[in-house]
């Protein structure tokens, strides 16, 4: 719907904006819908008429940043709220903290807005015209709160706006951009520390470990099928399908020569000494593994439910 | 008469999808009454409905007619026949209705003292009302109850075999620890027989119960009979009902302990008949002698450990058996049951032990090793969907929350008294 940006400014986001947006979007979710047993006792009076609002409900802020020459670059973001009768962002509040912003970070200034959804709307213009008194050209951005695990790359895209000529009438409509994600030191050790927060099944491997056997794994699969098609060349040979080639067949038996010899007993005894070792360690291995999960969970469980267990005593968090 | 006919129709007519199956339950729970007063259901309208199909529907009717007139063979060979061609899916709609009607079939079974034909019918009920392979029914320790009644422990054992992550109602748990436990003796696999007997003694209670008393009694000679210990308090994670109590209950078992700690095989035996009206109460008489005869093997094990080579005379002597030859069928027995490596040479009388053979370098190792590493990723698997279940708890989050803000006052990790009350 919108199309690529012509404008020729390169946008830099940062993953400190991208997790401020999740947290605001997850925090008035888990508001609204609060789960069943906790919020029974504390908010009995008030959860009866907001049992089941919008599920997804859409949440709006500014973002600020620097914008040197082409580059822009948005560097945080805060939040505001939205007046649903007037559809517009709360005017007063935003310049409050626009001023509070400007104290502790002289260089940032509003560079637009984002909210949460899967589209822009036209109602989002609005609310962009509102702000081009601010910034000439604001930007969108716009977090897609679905979780797809499909998707591969941030459910997060940037708009801008341009004004273009439909029908004889010049409009403003949404245009694409696209950005790259910068980060700081400081912001690379969080986003680390969140993605090993990953759940059991995860699927890629994100351990060294992990990435070496694959690749082992890889080379000895390509191996196998290497040898398949040798095979099945030599019976196709030896069946008289295919004329037989005595330079292929040298070089064949040459490389046959060159193997270790697997025969032994010798051999045979070392391997299965070797793998037993090596399946002992695993097995060690997954022991530990489940002595400190359950070692963990009855820590948790001793907090959550024993009723006289903390008399002054330290619980090592993590 | 009407009622009962429109009920059979709308039984045959609303058996075929889910959606149907929830309003035919309806309809069947508010006739339930009418159906019990009602003099006019016989056999024969039963003979209208398929169980197979009808499942739901034939189960109601089943459950009214076995309650009130019908014959005892008869209602054995009737629900035999249903539990064996029901519908798991309709079943699982009225769990409870499907539970007392087989805890019926149980006791019918036990008053005509036939237990045999009951284990097979009962043994399938519960694979068809288990939600999943991982919960605890009701109809467990029923189904183990008879599968002892009848002494077919393979049948028993087979339910045994799965591992158990969800417990409805204790006293269910509590009984199918129990009786699996004493399956596992039928069948001689002391291991399992003692971790089944263990859980039930450590498991939660407020008040000490007599179940767990059994189970204490037996697990305590259990223990003798695997591993040759005995200590006199319970281990640690028991509740503070059970170690303030299970003592006075069982002093006669304390006693058989201590003796079997110090190993003097007359000893042992003479408190074994200074107590056997007590051990005879609690069916327990066999348990003892196998406990007793155990302690032969015991000291015979202890032998492995001192000498290299020993003569057969010289074991008898220690271990205070009448004569060689019965030392050597000890020690032959042992050697077959695997739990002493030693040669025994005839011609001169001597025994030598020897080292576990054991390299631990052969294929069928790999598969041993493959089998357990698969069991325990399995059991991890459990353990963190169990752990992440807990983190997201709204009691431990909450509590959580209010315990750190405790901690937040610097970093005196000391001595801080808790007088800071949120």
């Amino acid at each position: 719907m919108a199309p690529s940006s012509s404008s020729g400014l390169t946008f830099k986001l940062h993953p400190l904006v991208i997790v401020n947006i999740s947290d605001h979007y997850t925090r008035v979710k888990t508001q609204l819908n609060p789960p069943p047993s906790v919020c029974a006792t504390e908010n009995a009076s008030s959860n009866n008429g907001e049992a089941m609002l919008q599920p997804n409900p859409r949440v709006y802020g500014c973002v600020i940043g620097v914008q040197r020459g082409r580059t822009v670059e948005i560097f945080n973001s805060f939040e505001l709220l939205f007046d649903p009768s007037t559809e517009t962002l709360d005017r007063s509040f935003l310049e409050k903290k626009q001023e509070l912003y400007k104290k502790v970070f002289p260089d940032f200034y509003v560079l637009g807005w984002y909210s949460t959804g899967s589209d822009a709307e036209e109602s989002d213009m609005l609310i962009h015209k509102a702000l081009m008194d601010i910034n000439e050209s604001p930007v969108y951005v716009l977090l897609n709160p679905a979780i797809n695990h499909a998707q591969k790359d941030l459910p997060v895209t940037i708009y801008e706006s341009e004004l273009h000529v439909i029908d004889g009438i010049p409009l403003l409509i949404f245009a694409h951009t696209s950005y790259t994600i910068e980060t700081v030191e400081a912001e690379r050790i969080s986003v680390d520390h969140v993605a090993h927060l990953k759940p059991s099944d995860g699927g890629s491997a994100a351990t060294q470990l992990a990435a070496h056997l694959t690749g082992i794994h890889s080379a000895i699969k390509m191996l196998n099928s290497r040898i398949r098609v040798l095979h099945q060349y030599l019976a196709a040979m030896e069946k008289g399908d295919i004329p037989c080639e005595n330079s292929l067949l040298r070089q064949v038996s040459s490389l046959l020569r060159r193997l270790p010899a697997m025969e032994s007993e010798r051999f045979h005894d070392n391997f299965l000494m070797e793998y037993n070792d090596k399946l002992l360690v695993t097995y060690l291995a997954m022991i530990t593994n489940c002595t400190s999960t359950m070692n963990e969970m009855v820590d948790k469980f001793n907090i959550a439910y024993d009723r006289n267990a903390r008399r002054g005593g330290r619980t090592a968090f993590m | 008469m009407n009622s009962t006919e429109a009920l059979i129709a709308s039984i045959q007519g609303l058996s075929a999808s889910s959606g149907d199956l929830s309003a035919l339950h309806g309809i069947l729970r508010k006739a339930e009454d009418s159906l019990r007063t009602n003099s006019d259901v016989q056999l024969a309208t039963l003979e209208q409905l398929d169980p197979s199909i009808h499942s739901l529907g034939y189960l109601y009717l089943l459950e009214a007619l076995t309650r009130g007139p019908v014959s005892k063979a008869k209602s054995v060979l009737l629900i035999a026949r249903f539990i064996n061609s029901c519908d798991a899916g309709q079943i699982r709609l009225a769990s409870e209705k499907f539970v007392t009607l087989c805890k019926r079939f149980k006791d019918r079974v036990l008053e005509l003292k036939d237990p045999l034909r009951g284990v097979a019918p009962l043994v399938s009920a519960v694979r068809k009302v288990q939600v999943s392979a991982k919960c605890l029914t009701a109809l467990h320790p029923d189904c183990l109850q008879l599968c002892l009644q009848a002494k077919c422990y393979k049948a028993g054992f087979s339910i045994l075999s799965d591992d158990i992550l969800e417990v409805d109602q204790p006293r269910d748990f509590y009984l199918y620890c129990y009786y699996g436990g004493m399956i596992c003796i039928g069948l001689k696999r002391f291991q399992k027989a003692s971790e089944l007997l263990y859980n039930v003694v450590t498991a939660p209670m407020y008040q000490v119960n007599a179940i767990a008393v059994e189970a204490y009694k037996k697990y305590i000679l259990v223990n003798l009979i695997h591993s040759g210990q005995f200590s006199g308090s319970l281990p640690k994670c028991a509740s503070s009902a059970a170690q303030r109590h299970f003592k006075t209950w069982c002093t006669p078992y304390y006693e058989v302990g201590n003796r079997y700690n110090d190993g003097k095989i007359r000893e042992l035996e003479a408190v074994v008949v200074a107590h056997s009206s007590d051990f005879e109460e609690d069916n327990n008489l066999g348990l003892v002698k196998q406990a007793v005869s155990s302690l032969y093997k015991r000291n015979i094990l202890r032998l492995t450990q001192k000498y290299l080579t020993l003569s057969l005379q010289d074991i008898a002597n220690m271990v205070q058996l009448a004569n060689a030859k019965e030392a050597e069928m000890h020690v032959l027995q042992m050697i077959q049951d695997g739990q002493i490596h030693a040669l025994i040479n005839q011609k001169d009388g001597m025994v030598r032990f020897l080292e576990d053979p054991e390299q631990y370098k052969t294929s069928e190792m790999i598969e041993v090793m493959d089998s357990v590493i698969q069991r325990t990723i399995g059991l991890s698997k459990n353990l963190l969907a169990m752990d992440e279940s807990l983190s997201r708890d709204p009691l431990y989050l909450g509590k959580v929350g209010r315990e750190r803000q405790k901690y937040d006052f610097g970093d005196d990790f000391d001595t801080v008294p808790q007088q800071f009350s949120m």
